[in-house]
């Protein structure tokens, strides 16, 4: 599914975003539109309103209120006002005609009620003439007025008002403006003190469809920044993702066979020159192990065809012809040692295979070593005496965490070599000392010693400083191979140091927990 | 037939010493690689049988260095048996290459072959007049009767018969039948040809007097 992809994800993730965002601008933008229209259209209809009002109340729209000083210009002032007392009796006003009579009734409490309500009722009301030019029909701005009476009758109209006008109603007693929106046209209406309505309205069909075609440009742009983004949101994964195929592709080969090749790292220092970087010391790590895993079993092999080739030919030879029983003694003899050499090396083959593997289980019990040096060097002894070798000791009861018998191994080993490369009648020195957190064995001897280039390797698999030598009293090259795998499963570390024609030393050190060391004689 | 074995696994050095002087050989030996080396170019050898992996000098070094100086017939013998290897040695110069461990038949085999090819010689049965020499089961057939001979008598017989048409002289005879570790006691040549004339008749080896013994072609 390509929910799976990390691109796909970005991607719906981004498309998320972006719809999110351009939805919200976009509603923003269109309500901010409308309601700045409508604000606008309400300031123009309240402005309208308001001069209506004035004119209705017989307030001068324009200029101080009565009483005040004088008008400013003569357009200003009101052209008649209203006489106090009954007014005459006047035909009702006809809705249509737009020419009031300058009457402009003004409200008096002290009026007796009834006239006051016909009068109220049939008045008529005289415009200024610049509230008039705010109703022109002559421009665009369409704005119409309606005035009800008190008692819901409409009393005067403006001729482009709509046919169906219908009285607002009347929600509190306050004489605020109120607007309202009746299908499309907004009106502002306001109640008078005396109960008449005043209402201004104007079509805003025209405004409705531009803040449609608004909401379309909006859809629209908003669209189009959505394919836009998008698009380039997936080109930028793109680039960004594509060095992630590039390894990955080139990952799979080197692991497929070709260790030797490595992933391309152009850019050191991002994420992924990072990633590269690792993969490729990985890559290099294997390489190495699986390089020292072929030469391992190349030289085992080899190690194994000699003894098999000397068993075949020793075996063939007595056969060809009539032998002694003597000879064939010799000959099963040969054999016999040389079958037996070889299981030494397979054992010996076997147990760096484990340890290779770690799988072999180390014992952690604690162990005497100045004990097991002590017994190391009784079974030495008898091989010593032979070269006249002298064996010198000093053992410090010291205890490590270990495998008894594994340790026994390295101790016999490094012992035996002591004996065997050492020159007759020489000299063994055995140490082992506690140290901080450690037991430190050393073992001398003053023998002919091994060349500084055979130094480095002289742990290594079958490496061997005295080919012919060593190859002639059956010795393979393992042994300190596996001292050294047994020392390293313990923690600790194993060194040779060694001086031609004075001497080798071996020096193994063994962690050991600080509570286990005795306290110093 | 004089061949060196280099070999430095002592048993396997012994073992083949043995086996091929048992075969008729005079065979010297060398562990190590600088002493094969030192052999091979003091001594004309029939054929050496060489090891790869030698102490101080290794097989590749041996055979190239000799071969800068002596034709001598070379069967290299390791346990390294890749195609690489084997295509290494034999283009490096060796005439053949067995891979340990092997057989001794074949081995024996492979040595006379060795032998006959540089002695311009393809089959291993060489007819001489009417003696037959059947060089691999070691016997002489004279006008179809088989004819009785000592290890040695058979072995100068081969040398001649091998390099007829020449003069081998006593001391080639000498270099190429008996090796180091013979004793001088069984190095009378001329007891020898007295006993193969006497058994095949005089006129097959010629004496030349002041140089040496040569069988004509």
């Amino acid at each position: 599914m390509f929910t799976k992809s990390i691109r796909w994800r970005l991607q719906l993730w981004q498309a998320f975003l972006l719809v999110c965002i351009l939805i919200g601008f976009g509603v923003t933008a269109y309500q901010l539109n409308r309601t700045n229209r409508l604000s606008q259209i309400d300031a123009e209809l309240e402005h309208r309103l308001s001069a209506l009002s004035g004119d209705v109340r017989g307030r001068p729209p324009f200029g101080p209120p009565p009483g005040r000083p004088p008008f400013a210009s003569a357009e200003d002032a009101p052209k008649e006002r209203m006489p106090l007392g009954p007014p005459p009796e006047h035909p009702p006003f006809e809705p249509g005609h737009d020419s009031p009579f300058p009457r402009r009734p003004e409200p008096d409490s002290r009026a007796p009620r009834g006239r006051m309500e016909d009068f109220l009722e049939t008045r008529e009301i005289r415009l200024a003439p610049r509230t008039l030019s705010l109703f022109d029909q002559t421009e665009t701005n369409d704005f119409y007025f309606a005035i009800w009476t008190r008692g819901g009758n409409l009393l005067k109209r403006s001729t482009n008002a709509p046919a169906d006008l219908s009285l607002p109603v009347r929600l509190d007693a306050l004489t605020g403006i109120h607007p309202r929106l009746r299908e499309a046209n907004r009106e502002a209406y306001q109640f008078t003190e005396i109960g008449e309505c005043v209402l201004v309205g104007r079509s805003i069909a025209s405004d409705l469809r531009a803040t449609q075609r608004f909401a379309l440009w909006l859809i629209t742009a908003g669209g189009a920044v959505l394919v836009i983004g998008l698009g380039g949101g997936w080109w930028v994964a793109g680039r960004a993702l594509r060095p992630v195929e590039d390894i990955s592709a080139a990952a799979s080969r080197i692991s497929a066979g070709r260790l030797s090749e490595r992933i391309d790292v152009a850019d050191t220092d991002s994420e992924l020159g990072r990633l590269a970087a690792v993969l490729n010391s990985t890559f290099a790590r294997l390489e190495a192990a699986f390089a020292q895993q072929k030469q391992f079993t190349a030289d085992a092999s080899h190690e194994l065809r000699t003894p098999i080739a000397v068993i075949i030919s020793e075996a063939q030879t007595t056969l060809a012809r009539e032998r002694t029983a003597a000879e064939y003694r010799e000959t099963v003899g040969v054999c016999l040692d040389t079958a037996q050499q070889m299981r030494r090396l397979t054992q010996s083959l076997l147990e760096l295979a484990r340890y290779d593997a770690g799988q072999e289980s180390i014992e952690r019990r604690p162990v005497n070593l100045a004990e097991r040096m002590r017994a190391g060097i009784e079974l030495v002894r008898p091989l010593a005496r032979e070269r006249g070798i002298q064996i010198h000791s000093n053992l410090v009861p010291a205890e490590a965490l270990g495998d008894a018998d594994r340790l026994d191994q390295v101790i016999t080993n490094l012992l035996a070599n002591a004996v065997h490369y050492n020159r007759p009648n020489g000299e063994i020195r055995v140490s082992v000392l506690p140290e901080n957190g450690a037991v430190i064995l050393t073992v001398a001897d003053t023998g002919q010693g091994i060349a500084p280039e055979d130094l480095p390797p002289i742990c290594g698999r079958f490496y061997r400083a005295d080919k012919a030598r060593s190859r002639a009293n059956g010795h393979s090259g393992l042994g300190l191979a596996i001292c050294q795998a047994i020392v390293d499963a313990h923690g600790g570390s194993l060194e040779v140091a060694s001086q031609l024609g004075v001497g080798t030393t071996v020096t193994l050190r063994l962690p050991s927990p600080l509570d286990k060391i005795p306290p110093p004689p | 037939m004089r061949i060196l074995v280099v070999e430095d696994e002592p048993r396997l050095l012994s073992n083949l010493a043995k086996a091929l002087r048992e075969e008729g050989y005079a065979v010297d030996t060398a562990d190590a690689g600088d002493d094969g080396l030192y052999k091979a170019e003091n001594c004309d050898y029939d054929a050496i049988v060489l090891d790869i992996m030698l102490p101080r000098l290794d097989g590749w070094e041996v055979l190239d260095r000799l071969r800068k100086q002596k034709q001598t017939p070379v069967l290299m013998l390791t346990a390294r048996d890749a195609t690489r290897d084997r295509v290494r040695g034999l283009d490096t110069g060796a005439d053949d290459y067995l891979v340990k461990p092997f057989d001794l038949t074949e081995l024996l085999a492979r040595l006379r072959a060795l032998i006959r090819r540089s002695a311009g010689q393809a089959r291993s049965k060489v007819e001489v007049r009417d003696l037959v020499i059947d060089t691999r089961a070691r016997t002489i057939t004279r006008a179809g009767q088989a004819v009785t001979l000592t290890a040695r008598e058979y072995a100068i017989l081969e040398y001649l018969v091998l390099h007829r048409g020449e003069v081998v002289t006593r001391t080639e005879l000498y270099e190429h039948l008996f090796d180091e570790s013979d004793d001088t006691l069984s190095n009378l040549l001329d007891v020898h040809i007295f006993s193969i004339r006497k058994k095949l008749g005089a006129e097959l080896i010629a004496t030349r007097r002041g140089q040496g013994y040569g069988i004509e072609s």
